[in-house]
């Protein structure tokens, strides 16, 4: 049955009707639309929970230090610019997840036949693990089980696994606006990993698990070029429950609008057909 | 000025002068249903060319690979802008408010429509809403970037000026209810003695089916209008999973509404050809009682197929099954009308004149882009489809090669009864293979690209669809110079060609060709008494 709701709400939904002059109000956060400047936020307003704790705040163009060193998965220290040779993919994980990074990986696993690239040669991989007690044993592991994922064959150069201490994580994270949480042993986190070019420029974020092969290949194809492309699946991140319970007065609303129009146009139907031509009646009353 | 002053369409009489009334007011003003239906065709034609223009530029982006002329954010703008202008401000007023209010009173027998008042305030709030349409591109955060469907979460989220663009539709919305409440009024009541419902033009069949989708379609469309300005406004939270809602509900509530809404664009199109036809191939239309029939089925049917817009979304696979279902059923009607077209045309006296080129074209182009409706209504083919260009492709030949030629086909047919005077037939006949030609190669090539995996709605595209793009813009810049020589044509001779001699320049049998040739306001000296049926040709001569 319809639960109670609260008159605040209703009187917001009200109000909603009425309403005309916010209509013409500015909206904030209307930025430019040269996607070439650093700093270029996706253009929409910022969700009212934005700011603090993980999230993903898009800064295309922006350029990722290529001096930020890390560890491979043989305990060898490696900077970023060995290894940044080309267009590159740059998963943010943590390899002990027990959750989506490995959906990530596995996605990009999948996707990796399908792209019509030479791995290692035009393009590479790296997961770059974002919990600094990470070690490079355990990013061996995990790559030996991800180039198996792929099912093809596949240059052991083309995805290179790298850990850190948490200064140069924060480094590359802080400058591709990718914030997380630690919690205890996991991580709060957003799933998306970015593109970027030669110089360290970010040209394009992938939400979600699942690659589709042509975004992929687009953004290595823009990365190689150096254009930076506006991310086009930003909505798709979000797992929610739908309660249609708490939302019975939305129902109800379209329940009694359609009834009274049917019933309107029911009428005027029944109204005209009784009636008849006007003539007719002109005719029959002269 | 002088010169135009006495070639202007006034000296040939008629409604032009015959109230005394001269100037702008006498036009803002009138309730004459004939000025209305020109005050309607002027506007939704103007719309028609910015959407022209707006439309070439997205060509001329989508010409080379990479950024053209704009960046992604442009490019997002644009293609909304060019469908909320075609699809509300263009097709679905288009011809029951031009031509139906121009024709469709004099077809029936009547004076006027039955609220004349009604109709003048329809056309206003069309106005009004064309306004705050045109307001929201350059108030607030410009132009919205959502699409021509608004869909939410993104449209509840985004700084661009959604909620005035959707302010705007809905008035434009409420003109619609209201032309839709006097057209069946009028076909109800105001029928002159004699014109039974098995006499009724099929024109006016078609006008009266899609009255009643305006009727009930449109409020829904209001309604989720007004969730959406609720959801941006007040942050509800009925769409935006992130507040806790359902984006679906939104598809399900647009789609309620605007999946009608394309009957509501293509109907009155087949209706005109419906006229044309039979005039042309100097013959009763075949299967009279089967068309008017189809036009209230496609109606009907085409109410409740909404969810094949919504096959990828996520809803139940039980849903898919009876949508794809009920698709398939929608064609039924529509082929029963195409067949009898051609079973009209089958041993009939065909003249090539330029409405009847338009009206033929209509049948072959909207049977082209009906036919992809099915690959779209499979939900197993939809699949691979859906979201590609092939969807771009299907949509204009359904609506521009079927309603728009349709538009085309009623310009060249009634016009030169309104102006009293004819266009020249030998530029029009150009203007109409170069627009055929042009329109082909623009979109039947997005069809190809489509099936090759080109999405829609981006402004870059990989390299090997570059070949493709290039021919669609080219076939653009074809149909943009046929549609402009039409129109100079078209208008060159309604405003200095030959004066028509007579009432009955095309050899029609329906009632708008026993009037003077340009109606006078009263449209009947006395009223008529219906005899014969509308396409009863004996003794009419030929075209």
């Amino acid at each position: 049955m319809a639960r109670p709701i609260s008159t605040g709400r209703w009187r917001r939904f009200l109000a909603a009707i009425g309403i005309a002059a916010p209509l013409l109000a500015p909206c904030p956060g209307a930025a430019g639309d040269d996607p070439s400047s650093a700093g270029h936020r996706h253009h929409e307003a910022a969700p009212a929970d934005g700011g603090a704790g993980a999230g993903l705040d898009e800064r295309l163009g922006a350029r990722i230090p290529l001096d930020i060193a890390f560890r491979d998965e043989g305990g060898r220290p490696v900077r970023l610019a060995e290894l940044v040779t080309g267009p590159t993919i740059i998963l943010p994980v943590y390899y002990r997840c027990t959750n989506v990074c490995n959906f990530l990986q596995n996605g990009m696993a999948a996707v990796i036949p399908e792209i019509k690239r030479k791995p290692a040669e035009e393009y590479r991989v790296l997961s770059i693990s974002f919990d600094e007690t990470e070690t490079p044993e355990l990013a061996f592991r995990y790559k030996k089980i991800y180039l198996t994922a792929i099912n093809a064959p596949f240059p052991e150069d083309g995805w290179r696994f790298l850990t850190g201490d948490a200064s140069s994580i924060r480094r590359l994270t802080d400058t591709a606006g990718y914030r997380f949480q630690r919690k205890g042993q996991d991580f709060i986190h957003p799933v998306a990993s970015f593109v970027i070019a030669r110089d360290g420029t970010i040209v394009r974020y992938l939400h979600g698990t699942d690659f589709l092969p042509k975004d992929v290949t687009l953004a290595l194809l823009e990365a190689k070029e150096g254009t930076v492309g506006k991310t086009v699946r930003t909505v798709v991140g979000y797992c929610f429950t739908f309660d249609p319970k708490q939302k019975t007065y939305v129902f109800n609303l379209l329940r009694v609008s359609a009834t009274v129009v049917i019933l309107a146009a029911g009428s005027f139907l029944a109204f005209l057909v009784l009636t008849g031509r006007k003539g007719q009646r002109a005719r029959g009353g002269s | 000025m002088k010169q135009a002053e006495r070639t202007r369409p006034a000296a040939l009489g008629g409604f032009w002068g015959d109230t005394g009334k001269t100037g702008i007011g006498a036009w803002l003003l009138s309730t004459d249903h004939k000025r209305i239906g020109l005050l309607y065709f002027w506007s939704v034609l103007g719309f028609f060319l910015g959407g022209v223009v707006l439309g070439l530029v997205l060509r001329l982006e989508l010409m080379a690979p990479g950024r053209t002329i704009m960046g992604p954010q442009a490019y997002n703008a644009l293609f909304t802008v060019h469908g909320v202008v075609m699809i509300f401000l263009f097709i679905i007023p288009g011809i029951p408010g031009a031509f139906g209010n121009l024709i469709m009173p004099i077809q029936i027998g009547a004076r006027d429509v039955a609220f004349p008042r009604l109709n003048l305030l329809s056309w206003w709030l069309y106005a009004a809403g064309a306004a705050i349409i045109l307001l929201s591109l350059v108030t607030g955060g410009g132009p919205p970037d959502t699409g021509w469907t608004f869909y939410l979460p993104f449209s509840g989220r985004t700084a661009t000026n959604v909620s005035l663009a959707v302010f705007g539709v809905f008035i434009v919305g409420f003109s619609s209810i209201l032309t839709g409440i006097n057209f069946v009024t009028t076909i109800h009541r105001l029928r002159a003695e004699g014109m039974s419902w098995g006499r009724l033009p099929l024109f006016v069949w078609s006008l009266y089916a899609t009255a009643w989708v305006q009727i009930l379609a449109t409020p829904i469309l209001g309604i989720t209008l007004v969730l959406i300005i609720a959801e941006r406004v007040l942050g509800v939270g009925l769409f935006d999973p992130g507040r806790g809602g359902d984006p679906l509900m939104y598809q399900h509530l647009f789609w309620i509404y605007s999946h009608p809404a394309v009957y509501i664009m293509v109907l009155p199109a087949m209706g005109v050809v419906s006229e044309i036809i039979p005039v042309f191939a100097r013959k009763p239309i075949f299967g009279y009682k089967m068309i008017a029939f189809s036009s209230l089925a496609i109606a009907a049917a085409g109410s409740l197929v909404w969810g094949h817009h919504m096959f990828t979304s996520g809803m139940s696979d039980t849903a898919v099954l009876v949508f794809s279902f009920l698709t398939f059923i929608v064609a039924i009607p529509s082929a029963i009308k195409v067949f009898n077209w051609v079973s009209t045309l089958y041993r009939g006296s065909i003249s090539l004149d330029p409405p009847m080129l338009f009206a033929l074209s209509f049948i072959l182009l909207f049977s082209i882009g009906g036919l992809a409706g099915l690959i779209l209504g499979a939900a197993a083919t939809d699949v691979h489809v859906h979201d590609t260009y092939f969807v771009v492709g299907h949509f204009h030949y359904v609506m521009f090669g079927g309603a728009g030629f349709a538009f085309f086909a009623a310009m060249h047919y009634w016009l030169p009864k309104f102006y009293g005077r004819m266009y020249a037939r030998r530029p029009a006949v150009i203007a109409w293979a170069l627009m055929f030609v042009g329109f082909n190669i623009l979109y039947f090539t997005m069809k190809v690209l489509g099936m090759r995996g080109m999405p829609r709605r981006y402004y870059d595209y990989l390299p090997e669809f570059a070949g493709l793009n290039l021919a669609s813009t080219i076939g653009s810049w074809i149909l943009a110079l046929g549609l402009a020589v039409m129109l100079v044509n078209l208008f060159r001779g309604l405003w200095k060609g030959e004066p028509v001699t007579g009432a009955n320049p095309w050899g029609g049998a329906t009632l708008e060709w026993t009037v003077p040739t340009p109606p006078p306001t009263e449209n009947f000296a006395e009223e008529p008494v219906v005899t014969h049926g509308p396409y009863d040709f004996r003794g009419k001569g030929t075209p």
